[in-house]
């Protein structure tokens, strides 16, 4: 039988888990909208509209679901984390509630408008209406940034008797950790949802449905790929090299490292491992000599020496060194496989193969665009258990252990929970697979009424006509 | 500086009253509706109660999290203890909200609505279940040790008496979400809800009038502090106003008014809310724990206060702004 902490952490993680599946999405993607609303009402091009509106379907179904499967998220922290709550409040507590009160309710309480207000409202006070729920969500992203890096690099105060009192609350929110992790996780969301809206264009093009339609979706988010791609490569190195600064037990165990490399010598970095946690040392492992020298300084030789894990007691390192060494190699990877596909099709944009007439002949490229749809998450996931796993055992580095962090409840109770989540996720997940591909199948509708631009009133005057069985905003069709 | 340590927990202790108060009022409607769903006759109609919550179900629940995550920051020995304690009725929301929420998404696209009217339905009521039995033992109060710690055990939560109060928690929702309706839909569905309505105010009143009588009997706490002066006239003043707004709620149904029921409705929840926070104050676990105990060091709620307090007034704007746009019936049209 497992114990309450073990329970409690494999709960968290599983709804974490599946959780981050749906709002990676709909924060990136809500960009993605503001943008083609944008060029919309800019251009009045109808196909910018028809694009907002034929994302926006995939991005509700995804928000909807986001919403439902964050709310154990927060409750978790007083459930099964109690005496970390109470530990941690002033500070944890606060940014959790500011996330609701300025992210969550922002996103919420435009959405409707956003979903339903086609129609209703002056096309600029739905666009105005976008923005604010994009910008809700990642609000949000910045608030459980700004919470998960001080766990990561405590700031602004210190423990005292059990309980963090805070000095310096803008320190706290500006900790060493913070405008890095919140600019990686940005850029994760972005990439994510450029590759998921990328893929399905290609895969319309492939099936030569709408294929001047999807070929203008295609490219606005190699556009934008251009850019991000090799950004979020820099930004994750600048992130490591903060865990090499701050987190010495984390990066040994990326590294699956477990002698130290000493100053003013050259180290091996490896490639692939066998971690053996037993025994302290890799059982097989493929090195690039200098290489850690050169990741870390661009420098053959280290001028400061990289500590092993045998440096830390067994108590005070994190465990499943295998999962966070081949979780940080799958999540760098696919950082990589992104922007080489990115720079692969830039060449063929630049040689005129990217348009409508051409791009049907581009098989390869259009699959691997295919192929990298679901990697962004992969990458994001595999990110964030790096981060989280790797700060074991610690549940607030150095400060408070994960093991007096749990509340003190039966082990059965915390099953029964998990084992309900278990469930509930896999049945959301399968389902918003199910339901999305339906929506995918369905494809863009072309026919659809456009709104009124001018002369439009702000809001209408006559009472909301909601029809069952539709949204009001398909009603105009 | 003594005088703001006891300032600011009650100012705390007033702004997440607010927050849950306008929980349960928001989506405390689209919790009835969904329980009324349950006893509806026909997919039509359930279409129209689930459309009638489209585009506001989301917002309304919103309120819950900003709540959680102000208790959160405020009071964090108190969210630790309490959450801690409720575990069972807090996964209980939590599933069936998370029923509920899916039941829009999913419905929309799928053939077979039944599955989703169902999951909509049962989940409300699993929602409504949850928060009766989590409000009944706060009240009833949580055993703790001298430091607050959770120490009783995973069953504490359910006996008669929180029964009683989920009970009457159930017949109020579905009282405000009768009247949500009638505000919302016009015909049969409507009158239909008049006689929900009619019903649902005669049974919240029988049980909160049973919750009035049993809570000081067996709350020795409270007991002392609501008979004696000034509390006295304010606890003996509640119950009385209460059934005044009652008697209009029911004239207002029985003239087939539309919007009045819903005030009235409103009124009534305001007014019991404010009982009960007379009932559970000073103490946020009740009955060991007051709010100076458990709050979070001062400079903490200034903290929250900069940035949660100036937004109270926003967020409400926009969330009203919301209901403008969307005002008016939900229309039933025919597909053939």
């Amino acid at each position: 039988m497992l114990d309450t902490v073990s329970l409690s952490r494999m709960q968290f993680a599983l709804t974490a888990i599946f959780h981050m599946l749906w709002p990676v999405l709909t924060t990136g993607m809500a960009i993605y909208l503001v943008v083609v609303e944008g060029l919309w009402l800019k251009t009045r091009n109808p196909d910018y509209y028809y694009h907002a509106r034929f994302w926006s379907k995939l991005y509700v179904l995804n928000f909807g679901i986001g919403v439902a499967s964050g709310l154990p998220m927060e409750f978790q922290f007083g459930t099964n984390w109690a005496p970390f709550s109470e530990a941690v409040g002033d500070f944890f507590g606060s940014i959790l509630g500011f996330e609701g009160a300025m992210a969550f309710m922002l996103e919420a309480g435009f959405l409707g408008i956003m979903l339903f207000g086609w129609g209703r409202v002056h096309p600029v006070i739905h666009y105005l209406a976008t923005i604010m729920v994009a910008f809700g969500a990642n609000l949000s992203t910045f608030w459980i940034l700004v919470a998960n890096s001080w766990l990561q690099t405590p700031a602004g105060g210190e423990m005292v008797n059990g309980k963090f009192i805070v000095s310096d609350y803008f320190q706290a929110i500006l900790n060493p950790f913070m405008v890095r992790s919140v600019a990686h996780m940005f850029l994760a969301t972005l990439e994510t949802s450029l590759f998921v809206i990328g893929g399905i264009s290609a895969w319309y093009i492939l099936k030569n449905r709408n294929v001047a339609f999807f070929t203008r979706s295609l490219q606005i988010v190699l556009a934008a790929a251009i850019a991000v791609t090799p950004l979020q490569i820099f930004v994750g190195h600048l992130s490591a090299e903060q865990v090499y600064e701050y987190q010495p037990t984390k990066l040994a165990a990326m590294e699956a490292k477990w002698e130290t490399s000493p100053a003013g010598q050259p180290a091996d970095w490896s490639l692939l491992a066998i971690p053996d946690e037993k025994g302290e040392r890799n059982k097989w492992e493929l090195n690039v000599p200098q290489g850690l020298g050169y990741i870390l300084e661009f420098k053959p030789k280290l001028s400061a020496p990289v500590l092993g894990l045998k440096e830390w007691p067994r108590e005070n390192r994190p465990k499943m060194v295998g999962l966070i060494y081949y979780s940080f190699r799958i999540m760098s990877g696919i950082g990589f496989f992104f922007a080489a596909l990115m720079g692969l099709s830039a060449v063929q944009w630049l040689r005129g193969k990217l348009v409508a007439g051409a791009i049907e002949q581009q098989k390869l490229l259009l699959l691997s665009w295919i192929f990298a749809a679901p990697l962004g998450y992969i990458a994001v996931e595999s990110g964030w258990i790096v981060r989280c796993v790797g700060r074991q055992p610690w549940a607030m580095y150095n400060q408070i252990r994960t093991a007096d962090a749990a509340s003190v409840i039966p082990a059965e109770t915390v099953l029964g929970s998990l084992l309900a989540f278990a469930g509930v996720y896999s049945l959301l997940f399968v389902m918003t697979l199910y339901f999305g591909s339906r929506i995918i199948q369905a494809g863009p509708n072309l026919e659809m009424a456009l709104p009124q631009l001018d002369n439009a009133p702000s809001v209408k005057e006559e009472p909301a006509e909601l029809l069952p069985d539709q949204r009001p905003a398909e009603a105009n069709q | 500086m003594n005088a703001l340590l006891h300032f600011l927990p009650q100012v705390w202790f007033v702004i997440l009253g607010l927050f849950l108060f306008l929980y349960i009022m928001l989506d405390g409607f689209d919790l009835g509706v969904g329980i009324l769903s349950l006893t509806s006759s026909d997919e039509k109609r359930r279409s129209i109660l689930m459309t009638s919550l489209g585009n506001v179900w989301d917002a309304n629940e919103t309120w819950l999290v900003v709540m959680a995550g102000a208790l959160f920051g405020a009071f964090p020995l108190a969210y630790g203890t309490i959450l801690s304690a409720l575990y069972i009725p807090i996964f209980m929301m939590i599933f069936g909200l998370i029923f509920r929420a899916i039941a829009f998404e999913f419905r929309e696209h799928s053939d077979r609505k039944t599955l989703w009217n169902l999951s909509f339905g049962v989940g409300s009521f699993l929602a409504a279940l949850g928060q009766g039995f989590a409000l009944g033992s706060v009240i009833e109060g949580i055993s703790v040790d001298a430091l607050g710690h959770f120490t009783g055990g995973m069953w504490d939560w359910l006996d008669w008496r929180s029964i009683l109060v989920t009970l009457t928690l159930i017949q109020g929702y579905v009282l405000i979400g009768s009247t949500y309706l009638i505000l919302k839909t016009e015909g049969e569905l409507q009158e239909t809800h008049f006689r929900t309505a009619k019903i649902a105010a005669v049974t919240t009143l029988v049980g909160a009038i049973l919750i009035t009588i049993v809570t000081p009997v067996f709350y020795v706490a409270a007991r002392e502090r609501l008979f004696s002066p000034p509390l006295l006239y304010v606890f003996s003043a509640i119950p009385l106003l209460g059934v005044g707004l009652v008697g209009l709620l029911l004239r207002s149904l029985g003239r087939r008014e539309e919007r009045t029921p819903f005030v009235w409705t409103i009124l009534i929840f305001l007014l019991t809310f404010l009982g009960l926070g007379l009932i559970v104050f000073p103490y946020i676990i009740p009955t060991e724990i007051t709010i100076y105990q458990a709050a979070a060091s001062p400079s903490a709620l200034v903290f929250m206060i900069i940035f949660v307090g100036f937004l109270i007034p926003i967020m409400l704007f926009y969330n009203i702004y919301q209901y403008v746009v969307f005002r008016g019936k939900v229309k039933v049209v025919e597909h053939d």
